[in-house]
């Protein structure tokens, strides 16, 4: 199985001289299974040029088949969507996977964003065949011959963290994330880091305990993790409620999963290259048992 | 007036090695008027990089005041709004300016950006700094941050974008991103609205060859931009709006082709800009 990436960091592209290495474009990875099937987990701006790739083949031919896993639906994780040259290809057939929302279909969702006065192109105007699937956390599902299976993750709005299990190689996607320790995030606006000594209440802090284990359920015995890691420790301290981690709580969550390798992801938008390079040289120094990787657009991780 | 570009990027923002020249950065232009006033032209994500310069300003210190004027809301015109640092700090104050039809409805459009399906920020009513919206109806002019601002809809694909003629001491700046006028060219009174510019700054995302096969997506070829600014007989004219597939070199050669174009209409005093991210001209 094979593990590309396409778009790496976080909020917002970053253009410019100071990202070059690492990479501008916001989240997308493609992970190709042994099969073959096509896998892609998140739409932000990096799936613009993954899409003109996979142009040149069976979804340039209107016989591609493409699955698309979404983490959740803010802004830097659907931005390329619109941009994604295979939605243009009648013939094609694009399934679209995101967590159910309480009150919105995900196309309905996934519509208004390219609906006027935000963009030219409604979402109906695409050729190919799209569907959408609905999920909730713990659902298991084949595509291809892999098997997905989600786990929540501690986002404001709700994301889910997904594995791909490809025979006896998995890899899982853990993006974006808060730990589970200082507060859980739902549906609320929370615009302020908890008070000194405020803890989540008994049944909150039993939710966010599931929460942890199904996590390390989730990434349990997969040979390359990719984790939200948009955070040094001290920026999670000053914004817990953001929905984000630090390469030390990937670390912890990879160690109880008995995984050894970790891809930090989801860059915070304003680390330059340089910046980038001492915080996956720190990560390294902190957990010298493990295998770590900053990761950097068009690299790609055989697992 | 002092002009700055953030962004120059079309449609959506193209980070990479190939585009670090002239930037990736979707729409943004700031003015700085002789009397120290700000006005910012589209909020693309160029408007993240113009937020964190801002800071070390009044901007820091919630002291900061600025106009916002869009051309229109399509993404690449309003992406960078919520990166935009000093919206988060409370004193700061802004004005919207859009052509909707009501401040409500302009409003609406960046409380939709806000939706927590979209965004962590929920709502507006969540930002720190004081906003308020303003429907432009008619054709002006208004005073805007003490600048004369005048504008007319070029057509826009399925919609229309607002062109802009911003005028200070009798310094006249055009801004027309996103003009898509079509087979039938540059209209005469699109040209009478940029007549005498001391700068046009044009929508430039197409050579004509890549025209050809777009003419529906609302944008201008760099014909379109040359045969505006000689027939319009402006000062200078500035490239702005590159296609998110255009490369450095591309962009280069899309400035050499546009000299040319400019020099056999007649427009060989024409002074030609290659705008790119982080540049400032003065008026």
């Amino acid at each position: 199985m094979k593990v590309k990436f396409w778009g790496v960091r976080g909020s917002i592209p970053v253009p410019g001289p100071d990202t070059i290495r690492y990479g501008g474009n916001t989240s997308c990875v493609e992970v190709v299974p042994g099969d073959g099937t096509t896998l892609i987990i998140d739409a932000g701006t990096g799936i613009r040029k993954l899409g003109k790739q996979l142009m040149r083949g069976a979804s340039g031919r209107g016989e591609g088949d493409i699955h698309l896993l979404i983490s959740h639906t803010h802004w830097d994780h659907i931005q390329g969507l619109p941009f994604f040259a295979p939605l243009y290809r009648s013939g094609n057939r694009i399934t679209l996977y995101a967590r159910e929302q309480d009150d919105k279909h995900l196309d309905m969702v996934l519509r208004s964003a390219t609906e006027d006065p935000y963009f030219p192109v409604p979402f109906d105007a695409a050729q190919a065949t799209v569907s959408f699937r609905e999920l909730r956390e713990g659902d298991s599902f084949g595509v291809g011959a892999c098997q997905v299976r989600c786990a929540r993750l501690n986002h404001p709005w709700i994301a889910l963290g997904y594995r791909i299990q490809d025979g006896d190689r998995a890899v899982a996607y853990v993006s974006d994330t808060a730990p589970f320790v200082d507060l859980i995030l739902e549906r609320d606006f929370i615009a302020a880091p908890p008070r000194p000594g405020e803890s989540p209440s008994e049944e909150d802090q039993a939710k966010l305990a599931k929460m942890e284990i199904d996590l390390v359920e989730l990434c349990r015995g997969c040979q390359f993790v990719v984790f939200d890691t948009m955070f040094s420790l001290a920026e999670y301290r000053q914004r817990p409620h953001w929905g984000h981690s630090a390469p030390e709580h990937a670390v912890e969550i990879l160690r109880r999963a008995g995984v050894g390798r970790l891809a930090l992801y989801h860059h915070g938008p304003t680390r330059t290259d340089a910046q980038m390079d001492e915080v996956v040289a720190e990560a390294r120094r902190n957990a010298p048992d493990m295998e770590i990787v900053g990761a950097a657009e068009l690299t790609e991780f055989e697992v | 007036m002092q002009i700055t570009f953030w962004g120059v990027r079309g449609s959506i923002p193209a980070p990479g090695p190939e585009t670090v020249g002239y930037g990736g950065n979707t729409i943004c232009l700031e003015i700085l008027t002789e009397a120290g006033k700000r006005v910012i032209l589209d909020a693309g994500s160029g408007l993240s990089v113009l937020g964190s310069r801002l800071l070390a300003e009044a901007f820091g210190k919630g002291q900061g005041e600025a106009a916002i004027v869009l051309s229109h809301a399509h993404m690449d015109h309003i992406q960078g709004f919520p990166f935009f640092a000093p919206i988060y700090i409370p004193g700061n104050r802004f004005t919207i300016y859009g052509g909707e039809q009501s401040p409500g409805r302009l409003e609406r459009i960046f409380e939709g950006q806000m939706d927590p399906n979209f965004s962590p920020i929920h709502s507006l009513k969540n930002l720190g700094a004081n906003i308020e919206f303003h429907a432009l109806r008619g054709k002006g002019p208004v005073k805007i941050e003490g600048l004369d601002v005048s504008w007319r809809k070029n057509p826009h694909g399925s919609t229309s974008a607002l062109a802009f003629r911003i005028e200070e001491e009798g310094r006249t700046l055009v801004y027309a991103s996103d003009a898509g006028y079509g087979r039938a060219g540059v209209p005469e009174d699109a040209v009478a609205f940029y007549r005498g510019a001391k700068l046009l700054v044009h929508d430039c995302t197409y050579f004509p060859e890549d025209y050809e096969m777009r003419v529906n997506r609302g944008f201008s070829s760099i014909e379109h931009a040359a045969d505006a600014a000689v027939r319009a007989q402006v000062k200078a004219l500035a490239m702005i709006h590159y296609d998110q597939d255009y490369s450095d070199e591309d962009v280069d050669r899309l400035a050499i082709a546009l000299r040319r174009m400019l020099d056999e209409r007649g427009g060989v005093g024409i002074q030609l800009i290659s705008s790119r991210e982080g540049q400032t001209l003065r008026i």
